[in-house]
Parts: C-alpha cells; sequence; structure tokens
C-alpha cells in the first residue's frame, strides 16, 4: 500500500487512530468530558477531511474507493458518529459508561462503516462489515448494569456469528466460481464461469442472507426488536442508522455493476425479500406497545422498500435508494435522540404507557419527535415524504407494480402505527411525571435532525443532484 | 406586488404560525387576539381578488406565479405554480373568509394549550389556500396531505369524547385516498412526458388538460382520484368518517372541516378529475350520480333520527353535498354553477350551523335534542339567528340555499340525470323535515329542563361572528349574479373542455372500425 494510498485513506486514519488515542488517553486520564470532547471533534476532523483533501488516487488497494461516493458517506458516518457522541454526553454520564472505551468504539465504528460504504471488493466488504459489527457487540451491552442491555448485546453477537459464517463462505463460494474479489468483476465472472455458476450462485444466496441479517430483512429480522430494546437508545441509533445504511451503500456499488443475467437470477429473491419484509415488518410493527420495538419492526419495513428500490435499479433507483438512506439515518437520529434526551438515570421510557401526556410536559421535544415520526410514515413536508416519493417513482418506472401496491399498501398501514405514538404524547388524558429535562447538546442534535428534515422536505433539489453525481 | 399576491395570502397565516411559537405559553389572551388579526389581515389582502373585474370575462388562470422548486436530475420538475380563476376565486375566498369567524368562535370554548391550537390553525389555513391555488399537482398533493396533520391534531388533542378513534378514523380514510392519488399522479406525469410535455412545466396541470390520455388508461386514473376527493366530500358510502370527525372535533374544527376541507373534495372533482379524465367521466357518470343521490336521500334519512344536534348537522353534509356533487355532474353551466354557490352556501350555512351548535354546547354541555326545549323564550336573538341559518340550510327562498338547490335541480333535470333530480328532489323534502323538526324541538315547546331556565342569550361576541355570515345569506339569496358573474367565463371553459374531448374520443371510436376495414 503506498503512501498515497494511505493519504486517499485519510479519513478512516484519523477516526481509526484517534479511537486508539482515546482508548490509551482514556486507561489513565478517565475524564469523561474532555474525551467525549475530544472525540466529537475526531469524528468532524475526519468528516472535513473527507469533504475537503482531494484523494490523490480513488483506488485503495484494488479494496476500497476514494471517490465522491465513497466520501459522501465518509462524511455522513463522520456526522453520525459525532452527533451520536454529543446526545449520549449526559446519557453515558447517568448510566457510568467507561470513559474512554465509549467514544473510541463509536469511532472505531463509523471508522468501519466508512469502510464498508467505499468497499469495492468482496475482502474489502466484509472487512468493513466485520470491524463495526464487532465494537457494536460491544457497544450494545456496554452498560453493565442493565441485563437487558448484555442479553441484547449476546443476541446481536451470536446471529452475527453466524451471518459472518454465511457472508464468509458465500464469498469463498463466488471467489471459487469467478476467480476474483473485485466488485464487477466477481459477478461478471460468473456469467462465464460455465458449470460453476450454481455455485455461485449459492454463493450470493448466502451473501444475501448475511445482509439480510445485517439489515434485518425478513426472515432475517428476529434479532431487530430485543437488541433495540436492549441497546443504549444513542446506541440503537447507530444501529438503526449507519449499520444500515452502510450496507445499503455498499449493496448499491455492487448493484451498479452486477450484470444483467445475473440479475434475472436473483430478482425473484431479491423481490420476496422485499415484499416479505415490507408486509411482515407492517404487521408485527402494528402490535408494538414499545417505542424501540416498533422502530425496529418499522426498520424492517424501511429496508423493504429500498432493497425494492435497488431492484429496481438505473440512476433514479440507486438515487432514491441513497437519498431514502440519508432521510431515514436522519429521521431515525433524531427519533432515538429525543428517548435519550428523555432517559433518566436507570432507564429510559419506552414503554407507551410512560410516554402519555409527555407533549405538556416537554412541548418542544414532543413534537421534534412526532415531526420524526411523520417523516418516517412519509407525510409532507417532511424528507420523508421525498424520500419515498422517490422510491415509488423508481418502482413504477421499472415496472415492479406488485412492489408499488405492496409499498404503497405498507405505507398506508404505517400511518397508523406512527401516528399512536404521537396520540400518546399529546392525547391522552393521563399525565406522567415529568421525564428529564434534556440538556442542551442533546436539544442541538435533535435540533439539527429536525432543520434536516424539513429542509430536505422542502427543497430536496440539491441533494439528489449532488446524489446522481456521485453514483458510481 | 400583485404578482406575489396568492404567495402572501397562501403564506401570511405561516408567518403568524411561526410568530406564534415565540410568544410564552401562558399568554392566552395575547394568543387568540394575535391569530385573529393574522387571519383578519388575511382576509383583507384577500380581498382585491374578489373585487377584480377579469374573472368576469376571462376564463384564464389570473395572478400566475411559477418558480421552479425541486428538480430531481432528468426525471422530475416540480414547480412553484399557483394561480386562480373564477372556479377557485369564491373558495379561497370563503376560506379567508370563515378562518377569523373560526378562531373568534374559540374565545370561550379552548383553554389548554391555546398556542398550539392557534399554531395549527394558522398551518391549516395556509395548507388549505394552497391546495385551492395549486396549479401544479405535486404541490396540490403536498398541501393536500399537510391539511391532514394539523386537522388531525385539531380533533385529536382538544375534541370531544371518542376524539382518539375520530382522529385516527378521519386520517386513515383520508391517508388511503390520498396515495392512490399519488400513484395516478405519477402516472399522468410520465403520459405527459412521453406526449412531449416540456420538461420544465413539471406536473401543470394546464398542461396535463391538453393530453389525450386513451380511455382504458383513464379510467384507472379516473378511479384513483375519483375515490381520493369522494372520501374527502364525502360521498356515500366513504362517508363513514364525516359523523365521527364532527362529533368529536371543537367547534372550531367542525367549522373549519365542513366550511373548507370538505370543498376540497368538490372542488378536486371540478379541478382535476372530470376535466383531466372526461372519458371516463363519461363511462362513470350514471354511477357516481348514483351515489350521489343515494347520499342525498340517505343522509337526510339518517339526519332525520339523530339525537345529537352536532351529528344531525353532519349528516346534513353528507345530504347537502350529494347536491353539489348531482350539480357538478350535471355537466351544463346551471348545474356547475348550481353546484359550485352550493359549495360557498354550505361553507356558510352549515358553518354557522356549527357554530350554533358550539353556542349551545358552551351553556349547557350537552347536545343531545332531548336535554333542550323551550329555548326561544329564554334566548329570542339566538332564536333569530338560529331560525334564518336554519332556513337558509333548508334552502328557502330569499336565502342562498334556494339558489344553489334550484340551480342545481334544473340543471341536473336538463342534463342526461334527469331521472336521478326527481329522486333528488326529495332530499329537499327531507332536509325541511329534519331541521325543523330539530327546531322544534329545541327551541319551541315548554321549556321543562330546569338547566335551561336561567340560559344567557348571545353575547356581542357571538353575535359579532354570526353576522358576517349572515349578511352572505342573504347577499347570496337575492343577489347571486356578484358571484356567477366572476364564475361563468370559467365554468363554461371547463365545460367545453370537458365536451370537447369526450366528442374527440366518440368521434375516434366511430372511425377505429372504419379504418380497420380498410
Amino acid at each position: 500500500m503506498s503512501g498515497l494510498e494511505l493519504f486517499a485513506l485519510l479519513p478512516v486514519l484519523v477516526l481509526a487512530l484517534g479511537a486508539t488515542g482515546l482508548l490509551m488517553v482514556g486507561a489513565w486520564w478517565p475524564d469523561r468530558k474532555a474525551l467525549l470532547f475530544c472525540g466529537i471533534a475526531i469524528a468532524l476532523v475526519a468528516a472535513v477531511l473527507a469533504g475537503g483533501a482531494a484523494p490523490p488516487v480513488t483506488d485503495i488497494a484494488g479494496m476500497f474507493s476514494a471517490g465522491p461516493y465513497a466520501r459522501f458517506f465518509a462524511i455522513l458516518w463522520s456526522m453520525l458518529a459525532a452527533l451520536t457522541l454529543l446526545l449520549s454526553g449526559r446519557y453515558a454520564e447517568d448510566q457510568d459508561f467507561p470513559a474512554g472505551e465509549f467514544p473510541s468504539l463509536l469511532l472505531f465504528a463509523a471508522a468501519g462503516m466508512i469502510l464498508l460504504s467505499s468497499a469495492t471488493s468482496l475482502i474489502g466488504m466484509f472487512l468493513g462489515l466485520e470491524s463495526f459489527t464487532l465494537t457494536l457487540y460491544i457497544l450494545i451491552a456496554i452498560d453493565k448494569k442493565s441485563s437487558q442491555g448484555t442479553e441484547a448485546g449476546l443476541k446481536y453477537l451470536v446471529m452475527g456469528i453466524v451471518a459472518t459464517g454465511f457472508l464468509g463462505f458465500g464469498m469463498a463460494l463466488i471467489y471459487a466460481a469467478t476467480g476474483s474479489f473485485q466488485l464487477p468483476d466477481a459477478f461478471q465472472l460468473l456469467e462465464k464461469s460455465g458449470e460453476l455458476r450454481p455455485i455461485g450462485l449459492l454463493g450470493w444466496a448466502m451473501l444475501l442472507s448475511a445482509i439480510g441479517f445485517k439489515i434485518s430483512l425478513v426472515p432475517f429480522h428476529l434479532w431487530t426488536p430485543d437488541v433495540y430494546q436492549g441497546a443504549p437508545a444513542p446506541i440503537s441509533a447507530v444501529l438503526s442508522t449507519g449499520s444500515k445504511g452502510a450496507v445499503l451503500a455498499v449493496l448499491v456499488t455492487v448493484m451498479v455493476g452486477i450484470p444483467a443475467t445475473l440479475l434475472d437470477s436473483l430478482a425473484p429473491l431479491l423481490w420476496a425479500l422485499s415484499a416479505g419484509s415490507m408486509v411482515v415488518g407492517t404487521i408485527c410493527a402494528l402490535r408494538q406497545k414499545n417505542l424501540k420495538r416498533m422502530l425496529a419492526y418499522s426498520s424492517t419495513v424501511h429496508m423493504g422498500l429500498v432493497l425494492g428500490a435497488l431492484l429496481a435499479g438505473g440512476e433514479i433507483g440507486w438515487g432514491a435508494v441513497v437519498f431514502y438512506v440519508v432521510v431515514y439515518t436522519v429521521a431515525n437520529l433524531g427519533a432515538f435522540g429525543v428517548l435519550s434526551s428523555f432517559s433518566m438515570r436507570g432507564g429510559e421510557p419506552q414503554d407507551y404507557r410512560e410516554l402519555y401526556g409527555v407533549g405538556y410536559h416537554h412541548p418542544r421535544r414532543s413534537t421534534a419527535l412526532a415531526v420524526f415520526l411523520l417523516s418516517l410514515a412519509g407525510i409532507p413536508p417532511t424528507a420523508g415524504f421525498i424520500g419515498k416519493f422517490g422510491i415509488f417513482h423508481a418502482l413504477l418506472k421499472a415496472d415492479l407494480f406488485g412492489l408499488a401496491l405492496i409499498g404503497i399498501l405498507t405505507a398506508l398501514v404505517s400511518v397508523y402505527y406512527y401516528l399512536r405514538p404521537i396520540i400518546i404524547l399529546f392525547m391522552a388524558k393521563e399525565r406522567s411525571v415529568c421525564l428529564h429535562q434534556g440538556n442542551d447538546a442533546e436539544l442541538a442534535v435533535i435540533g439539527v435532525c429536525m432543520l434536516a428534515i424539513l429542509l430536505l422536505g422542502l427543497y430536496p433539489g440539491p441533494l439528489f443532484d449532488l446524489i446522481a453525481a456521485i453514483i458510481p | 406586488m400583485s404578482e406575489h399576491l396568492l404567495s402572501l395570502i397562501t403564506f401570511f397565516p405561516l408567518l403568524g404560525m411561526i410568530v406564534l411559537l415565540f410568544i410564552p405559553r401562558d399568554n392566552d389572551g395575547v394568543l387568540k387576539g394575535l391569530t385573529l388579526v393574522f387571519t383578519l389581515i388575511t382576509f383583507f389582502i384577500s380581498l382585491p381578488l374578489a373585487f377584480n373585474d377579469v374573472f368576469k370575462t376571462s376564463a384564464a388562470m389570473q395572478y400566475k406565479e411559477f418558480v421552479p422548486w425541486i428538480s430531481i436530475g432528468d426525471y422530475f420538475q416540480m414547480n412553484y405554480h399557483v394561480g386562480i380563476d373564477g372556479i377557485s376565486l369564491w373558495l379561497v375566498m370563503l376560506t379567508t373568509f370563515i378562518m377569523p369567524i373560526a378562531v373568534l368562535s374559540t374565545w370561550q370554548s379552548v383553554t389548554k394549550n391555546v398556542k398550539g391550537f392557534m399554531a395549527l390553525l394558522l398551518l391549516l389555513e395556509t395548507g388549505m389556500l394552497g391546495a385551492f391555488i395549486s396549479l401544479d399537482l405535486f404541490l396540490f398533493y403536498f398541501y393536500w396531505e399537510l391539511m391532514l396533520i394539523p386537522m388531525y391534531f385539531l380533533i385529536g388533542i382538544w375534541g370531544g369524547a371518542k376524539r382518539i378513534y375520530s382522529a385516527i378514523k378521519f386520517f386513515i380514510y383520508t391517508a388511503v385516498g390520498s396515495l392512490l392519488m399519488l400513484v395516478a399522479i405519477i402516472f399522468v406525469y410520465y403520459y405527459a412526458l412521453q406526449s412531449g410535455m416540456p420538461f420544465e412545466q413539471g406536473f401543470s396541470v394546464l398542461h396535463f388538460y391538453d393530453l389525450n390520455i386513451p380511455a382504458e388508461t383513464q379510467t384507472w386514473l379516473f378511479l384513483a382520484f375519483a375515490f381520493s376527493f369522494a372520501i374527502k366530500v364525502p360521498m356515500f358510502p366513504v362517508h363513514t368518517w364525516l359523523p365521527d370527525a364532527h362529533t368529536d372535533a371543537p367547534t372550531a374544527g367542525s367549522v373549519i372541516l365542513a366550511a373548507i376541507l370538505l370543498k376540497m373534495g368538490t372542488y378536486g372533482y371540478v379541478r382535476f378529475a372530470m376535466p383531466l379524465f372526461p372519458d371516463a367521466l363519461q363511462m362513470f357518470l350514471p354511477y357516481l350520480a348514483l351515489l350521489a343521490v343515494i347520499g342525498i336521500i340517505y343522509g337526510a334519512l339518517v339526519a332525520m333520527v339523530q339525537e345529537d344536534v352536532k351529528r344531525l348537522v353532519a349528516y346534513s353534509s353528507v345530504s347537502h353535498l350529494g347536491f353539489v356533487m348531482l350539480g357538478i355532474f350535471a355537466l351544463n353551466i346551471q348545474g356547475m354553477a348550481g353546484g359550485m354557490i352550493q359549495m360557498i352556501n354550505h361553507g356558510i350555512s352549515t358553518g354557522a350551523l356549527f357554530l350554533i351548535v358550539g353556542f349551545i354546547y358552551e351553556r349547557r354541555h350537552t347536545r343531545q335534542i332531548a336535554d333542550f326545549g323551550g329555548l326561544a323564550k329564554r334566548m329570542p336573538v339566538f332564536a333569530t339567528i338560529f331560525l334564518i341559518v336554519t332556513f337558509s340550510s333548508i334552502g328557502l327562498p330569499g336565502t342562498n340555499g334556494f339558489v344553489g338547490e334550484l340551480l342545481i335541480m334544473v340543471g341536473a333535470f336538463e342534463s342526461e340525470l334527469r331521472w336521478f333530480t326527481v329522486f333528488a328532489a326529495t332530499g329537499v323534502i327531507f332536509a325541511a323535515v329534519y331541521m325543523l323538526w330539530m327546531f322544534q324541538r329545541v327551541m319551541f315547546g315548554e321549556c321543562k329542563n330546569p338547566a335551561n331556565q336561567d340560559l344567557q342569550d348571545l353575547t356581542v361576541r357571538e353575535i359579532v361572528l354570526m353576522l358576517p355570515l349572515l349578511v352572505f345569506i342573504f347577499w347570496i339569496g337575492i343577489f347571486p349574479n356578484v358571484f356567477f358573474d366572476k364564475m361563468n367565463p370559467s365554468l363554461e371553459n371547463l365545460i367545453d373542455q370537458i365536451k370537447g374531448k369526450q366528442q374527440v374520443a366518440v368521434v375516434e371510436q366511430v372511425n377505429l372500425p372504419a379504418r380497420n376495414q380498410d
């Protein structure tokens, strides 16, 4: 790996080295506030470098890209890390998280997500995916006093390891059939591999199952609600946004290079995964009485919808996917942000009955939560509407009428389960006890997310143009 | 200034909402006063529209504004494209006119979380005005959905006993229709692009009017639009959300819902569903007219047996809106003009009725007809106003209701809907029955219930807010031409547009077999 390539990898290096530094310093000077502040600064520096320092080469060791597409996600995930850290300052203090490890692990996770989003080979994909999943195992269970957190961590670990096994074996089979790890080649050569093609296809199926685990597609979604529920709210935010968005980002790279004949073989599988996720996720979400579990099932629905747009493909489809990922990330970060700002020492309100009438005590944050939920439901003037519009547009353009119909019906039903918490916040007669007042940092994060949601809802043009320009 | 007048009118309430957000929560008086001021100013700056004589001669869109808004690569272009003609003019005026009255009606009745209530009212006004002036279908959809959210909260937070149930029902019914409409909008857009519409025009409905969509495609698109608007109107059998929403909404919410939101549905037919898909309209016209007539009679019959005054008024809306639809479906100038003026009439009369129900509810905290009786002696001013409004709702000559219903009947009778008209006419009789019977039970007879003995008559505020409505009841009743003059050019143009395209389609159908024989 040459010096130029290292320089092209700079944002990731800053994150990884910064995280290591934090870990070291934290061992001797466990000053929580200062370390957290450093973590935020490192993430912001990484974001600035990703946006400002033009990479001298765009291909890094044949594994990762440093092109504009990769850099876009580098900025996005660095910002996610910075905002999550800002959000979790008080939370970490109240629940007594380890001072150095927490920010350090979050930065590592961000580095892993960036690597995954910029992967251009199967090896790069594997490395990126594993490096952030590994840190998430720890982060989910970082609250040592919480038995639910430990359970969630273990659950995610077991499921994750199975998924890793599938991923590794699937990649091995693809390599066996094609002799290449390079992303377009590994699939294009499959068509010329003659009698090895079935083996390659089997590898593909395994790879898809592993990805299904990571972005919780039906039938691999069962871990999601438990893990969301058990993990600390800021970590659930990362789990539901970055860890899924990064996988989707690399899936776009995969789908761009996939030959039409292979896509035809895989289309029924993708179709079924997409439709199944939307339908089952919706049905399960309807019954939830816990905000985090509801968001978990709803994320399955969103992922199904995005998978449909990936299948639709074309510049419209990929553009819609990336836009949707951004919007979904902002809305989910905001929603979990409100939850963690409500949290008290020793617990966070998740059950609907703990949220009765909260809107009267905390009108600003409750309004923000309502906006985020309305955005997830896809109602104007929020950005979620434009995102859904883009995806339906892509589905209709690609003649995927079945998926479009399922998408619309599930979007319709989703209105019910997104409105329910809003009702409970504002409309119940019972007044619950006051929740935490929240501090400025948390309010700032929520404010940024809300502003982004409304701005992208009213004026999404520039982001769409940007995305159209960077799609590989 | 005048080239941005429509935007000014639309966004002025939004400005008010933003101002309101900076007022501390407990200043109820200031909040209510400011909201009233903002809605009044909105009304005054909209007045030049009503006094502009250009509508008397021109059917074209006036006060047009066109600004590119969202563009997504080479695939999509949405514009901020607004304008009004004689059809939307009076609906815009109705909106700006009703809003101050609705705000004034909340003076006593809304006490909890006033800030939120007022902010939502102003947001709602922006949404409604925006929907009436949109000439870009995407923009229209945007405002259409935007209206839902404030209304949902108004019902759900400040509503009556079953408010949550009613609010969700309202939201889901409307959302079902609107998503179908969204798909249809995307389809029309593609069709327009394929048939050579300039990309920069976006979702401009003025360009969509010129399309010649094949009849089979029209069928599906029309059904999606018609279904969405039918829910909003509401037409039988998708009207069931209305009685619940009305019953549980706060007075101001009911007034706005009845006076303006329901007009979105009928307006949607006139502006979008009918001129965009004339062939499909022709095919479905008898069925839709049948539903309208069923709505007229069914709404009236159900209203007759209601024991809750508010529910009675709600069902009477179903009946009245049936008349509006019948008039529009007549597709001639009398019917159309009757339908349009009846939209305004219904806004004024039913709005007034909901206010009246609000007055007695604030005094007695009940709306059951059986709890009242003999109020006329205790509240003479109230009785007079109530009687005038009742007459207007029944359609007594001299009041606005008469003009609308008569024109609708004449128009429908002259069209191919003659037999439907015969049945619809019974609705007028039923209306007299249920309204007068209710009036008699509430106002006349002996005042037996001791709780009603010392009821206060209307306050000055209440009289002031009813007066403008009474003025318009007689104004439209006696000098309706002031309103028709500005409506007719646009309506004639619309009828020509629909009928012209239908004839083209007929000619093509006749020609097709001939070509095959060659």
